[in-house]
Parts: structure tokens; sequence; C-alpha cells
């Protein structure tokens, strides 16, 4: 692992109203590991990674750091600009409109005035759905997203997250809604970022998935940080017995 | 999902489709059919009034103005807004021109200016009201819309400003002159639902509004700037209005604070009529440019085919529920 870390998290916290949903959490994410968030409903696991995204901002006091630069006035077009791309749990999917203008939803191709490069954008969809192994003839780039079954939508948002070059992908419960062999796939997948030198962030409701392709768990129990640390060779097993026990004491 | 990471693979249709018509196609083709319909009613039962290019040409008159209008109206409704305000912007952009021009001395370009420059504070009005404070836009524009009447009557006390000194200038021949047997402003409001379309469909702002009015949470997700979006298009409504009311002081060489009144209920009409559906999201441009027609020839139309004024309201609500029946049985959805 090398020595500089890619992103940084010091002392975030969170609070919605009285509700404190994140608490001191200290974190440094390295560049090609694969982190499993594991954690029961509530602990936080889906705030975190957006506040990582961008997409919801941390409580005065905290810092976000990215190779090693303070980050000030973070929001989710920077983390994208930087590197960061996030499969967020709903899908984050626009449904009236094509697969294509998902995809490139953000970060659309367009010349210098603006207009998007429709052509482009569509050739690119394409090569992508064919890359990621969508077989279905019935789906063009331009089909809209709300004509698509649950796990073909995630398909799509999985695919928005691999276009670009990014040096960590986070996935927020990327499996639910799909097929068995769909989830398999997944799993390949995130192997294979990891294989691209970027570092993933993954959560799952499933510990077995959850332990089988991390290189370090990191678990959160009601807004806290309680496990971090590689999986070395701790089996399945193990590995659920110590989530039922911090489920049970709240701490190992 | 294979380990080759290139983005370079050949892409070749393979896909043969049968044909179908495309899903954007659907409320154009049914505003379209819908006026085609309406105008074979009207011609049948007036042919010498509905076959005369007179009739046209009164028509290109006005429709115009409601074309320039129901544009930004389109953008601010797929941006999952509405704007209400838009009849009260025009007589008081309108004032902006009719003062200034009177204060430099009949200087056009001064007086546009000014008028723009009115729009856009009253659309940034609108878009700080909506986003900033986070209150609903039909409630807020409602507000505005008395707001900016009683603002435009309070500064103007009932006068009636003209401008005939202005009737002779190229400047308005060339924007409510005619060109043949069509008016000037005619070419203009074309231009404009062109120019707009093309940014609606094209452009990356375009997008960005479709996906405002469809998933707001997605696009935020993905760093679009949502709230700027909308903002964008409450400015967009305000510049029509000054297009508008521009168009509208040169057409009679009359400024008068009233100009405003009677747009509101049509021009929305238009918007719906169209095939855009009020739930944000989806809208058609060409849509808007046949609805504000069936819209105008409704207004002109009942009267020269002999029924007395009293039937135009009648025939508006008819040709809304008939329009939106008929866009639910090509699009099959238009409320979520």
């Amino acid at each position: 692992m090398s020595a500089e870390p890619l992103v940084e998290l010091v002392k975030i916290e969170k609070t919605f109203g009285r509700v404190q949903a994140l608490t001191d959490i200290n974190l440094k994410l390295y560049p090609g590991e694969i982190v499993s968030l594991v954690g029961d409903n509530g602990a936080g696991k889906s705030t975190l990674t957006k506040i990582i995204a961008g997409t919801e901002k941390a409580d005065a006091g905290g810092l976000i750091r990215l190779r090693g630069a303070d980050q000030k006035a973070w929001n989710a077009a920077k983390a994208r600009q930087l590197g960061i791309e996030t499969v967020h749990q709903n899908r984050a999917l626009s449904e009236q409109q094509s697969i294509y203008a998902n995809v490139f939803m953000g970060r659309e191709i367009t010349n210098r005035f603006g207009f998007v490069k429709r052509k482009k954008e569509i050739e690119e969809t394409e090569s992508l759905m064919r890359r990621i192994g969508y077989t279905s003839k019935v789906w063009t780039p331009q089909s809209q997203v709300l004509k698509l079954s649950g796990g073909e939508r995630q398909g799509v948002a999985i695919s928005r997250a691999i276009l670009f070059d990014s040096s960590l992908v986070m996935l927020d419960e990327p499996t639910t809604a799909m097929a068995l062999s769909e989830q398999a796939e997944v799993i390949e997948f995130i192997k294979d970022l990891k294989k691209q030198g970027k570092s993933v962030i993954f959560i799952s409701h499933n510990p077995w998935d959850a332990h089988a392709v991390a290189d370090r768990f990191v678990i959160l129990d009601r807004g806290r940080l309680v496990f971090d640390g590689p999986k070395g060779n701790m089996s399945a097993d193990d590995f659920i017995q110590m989530l039922r026990d911090i489920a049970k004491k709240g701490s190992i | 999902m294979s380990e080759e990471n290139s983005k370079t693979s050949v892409v070749e249709n393979a896909v043969v489709k049968k044909f179908v018509i495309p899903d954007k196609m659907k409320p154009v083709i049914g505003a379209a059919g819908f006026y085609l319909i309406m105008m074979a009613i009207f011609i049948f039962f007036a042919p010498d009034v509905f076959l005369d290019v007179g009739m046209f040409t009164a028509v290109f008159l006005s429709l115009p103005l409601y074309i320039i209008m129901g544009l930004a109206l389109v953008f601010v409704t797929v941006a999952g807004e509405i704007d209400l305000s838009f009849p009260s912007i025009v007589p008081l952009s309108g004032l902006a021109f009719s003062v200034t021009l009177t204060a430099t001395g009949f200087n056009f370009w001064a007086a546009f200016f000014a008028s723009l420059l009115t729009g856009v504070a009253c659309g940034l009005l609108n878009g700080f009201l909506v986003t900033k404070l986070g209150f609903s836009s039909l409630i807020t524009t409602l507000g505005v819309n008395f707001m900016l009447i009683g603002l435009t009557q309070v500064l103007n006390r009932g006068e009636v400003r003209q401008f005939t000194e202005f009737d002779e200038s190229p400047i308005r021949r060339a924007i409510v002159g005619s060109w043949g047997p069509i008016p000037a402003q005619m070419f203009w409001g074309l231009g404009l639902a062109v120019i707009l379309g093309l940014i609606f469909n094209r452009h990356r702002f375009g997008i960005h509004v479709h996906i405002a009015g469809d998933n707001p949470e997605a696009g935020r997700a993905m760093g679009i700037n949502i709230e700027r979006v909308k903002v964008y298009c409450f400015v967009l409504v305000g510049i029509c209005c000054a297009l508008t009311s521009t168009v509208g002081i040169l057409l009679n060489s009359t400024y008068y604070s009233t100009m405003g009144e009677g747009y509101l209920l049509p021009v929305l009409a238009a918007v719906f009529v169209g095939g855009t559906p009020v739930t944000g999201g989806r809208g058609t441009i060409a849509g808007l440019v046949i609805g504000a027609t069936t819209v105008v020839f409704i207004n002109t139309g009942v009267i020269a085919v002999g029924l007395d004024g009293y039937y135009t309201q009648l025939g508006f609500g008819l040709v809304i529920i008939l329009s939106l029946l008929g866009h639910r049985t090509l699009s099959g959805r238009l409320t979520r």
C-alpha cells in the first residue's frame, strides 16, 4: 500500500437536526484498495459516502483531504472533477431522459458553445453498454430509462461510474434489485476496478459479498467507526461473527 | 464485463428497427393533428373567412407574442416549476422601454436595453424566491404577478404613451413591418423558436432543464447546479416578456399599462395544448408553436365564424380538454 492516502477524512461529523448521524469519523483510503463499508441500517454508511461524494455537507470542523490537499467548499461537481465517481443507492437517474443523457449527466460532451455532441455521446454509450455486457437488443442508447428494469437501471448507473477516468469509485448497495447472475458480474466488475488501480468503497447488505471483495473492512455502528482493519486471513464466518458482536454490544 | 477498457470499439448499427413514432415526436404530432382538425371544422363552417389570406395575416400579427412568451414558459414548466408572473413583467418592462425611449429622445437600443434589464430583474426575483427561499413557484409567481401589475399601475398612473414619431423608423419596420402578406414579427418569433428549440434540445443548458424537472436530486448528485438552472429559466421568462413588450409597443405605437392582460390563460393553454405536460422533465418547442397557433386561431376564429365573443372561452375550454385527451391517447401518460 503506497504511503500517501488518496482520500483522508478527519473528524467528520454530521447531524440531521437533533440526530447525530456521524460522530468523529477518521478514515484514510489508499490507492488500489477495496474497502467494504459495513454496518447496520442507519449506521451512517450512505451518509458517509454522500459526504465523500459531495452531495451532503459535513458539519463544520471536519476536513476532507484529497491526495494530501485540504478540500474547502467540497461539492459534487468538484468531487467528480477530481476523480470520485459514485453509484448512489437511489441510482440518481433521470428516468424520462435517454440512457445516453443519463450516462453523460453533468458531464456532457459539448462543442465550445455548449451544444451537446449527441452522436459522440450515443456512440460512446453504445460501446459502453456492450463492454459491460448489455446484450439486450431492445435498448438503444436513445431509450428512455423508465423503460428499463431495476437491474438494467443499476447497470446504467454503474456504467456512468466507469466511463470517466476516476481514482475512487463508491458503490452504495449496487446489487439490490439485481438478479443473481448480475450480482456476480458486479463483484467481478469491482475486482476489475482494483486491477485498474482504482480505489473502491463498496457498501452491501450481503456480508458474504462484502467479505469476498474486500481488502479491508470499515465498520460503522450508530454513526461511529468501530472497526477499521485489513481482511488478512479473516474468514467469512469470522467476519460475520464480528458483525454480530458489534450489533449486540456496539463494539468488538 | 470484459477487462479491456478502451472506448474506441467501433459501433455498427446491427439492430433492425421497425418503424415507430419516436416518443419525442408524439406530442408534436398530436398537437399538429389537433390543429388540423380544428382548422378543418373552421373551414367547413366558414370557408370564405378561413381560406382568406387576410385571416392569416390577422392571426400572424399577434401570434408571435404568444409564441415568444410560451417558449420561455416551456423551459420553466419542463424544469418542474411554473411562472404565472409573465403577464405583469410584460407591462413593467414595457414601461421601462417607454420611459427610456422618451427620456433618451427615441433611442431604441437604450429603451430596449432598459426593458431587457427590467425583465431580467423580475426573473431574478422569481428565481431567488423559488430557489433560495424554497417557495412554491405557483404561489410565488402569482404573488409577484399582482405585485408587479400594481407596481406598474402606481408608476404609470393610467397614462397612455404614444410613439407616433417612431412610425416611420427603419427599426420599427424591421421588427413589425410586413414582409409580403406576413408580418415581420412572425419571422422574429419563429426565429426565436428555432434558437430556443436548439438550446432546449441540444444545448447543455436545455439538457439540464430537463433533468431539473425530472429528477433534480440525480442532477445534484452528478454535479449539476439545479438551482442555477431554474433561476436561468425564470430569467428567460423575464427576457421573453421584455421582447414581447417591445414588439407589442412597436406594433401599436402605444404603451398602455394593461398590455399584459389576457395573456395568462391563452399562453398557458398554448404550452399544454402543445403537448408539454405540467409534470416536468419533458416538453416540446415545436408543439408550443403549434399550440400557440391553435389558441390564437380560436380567439380569432370563433368570432370569424359568426359566433359572438361569448363563445371564445367555451372554445378554449373544449380545446384544452380535448387536446389533453388526444395527448394521453398518443403518449400513454401525461400525469405521473
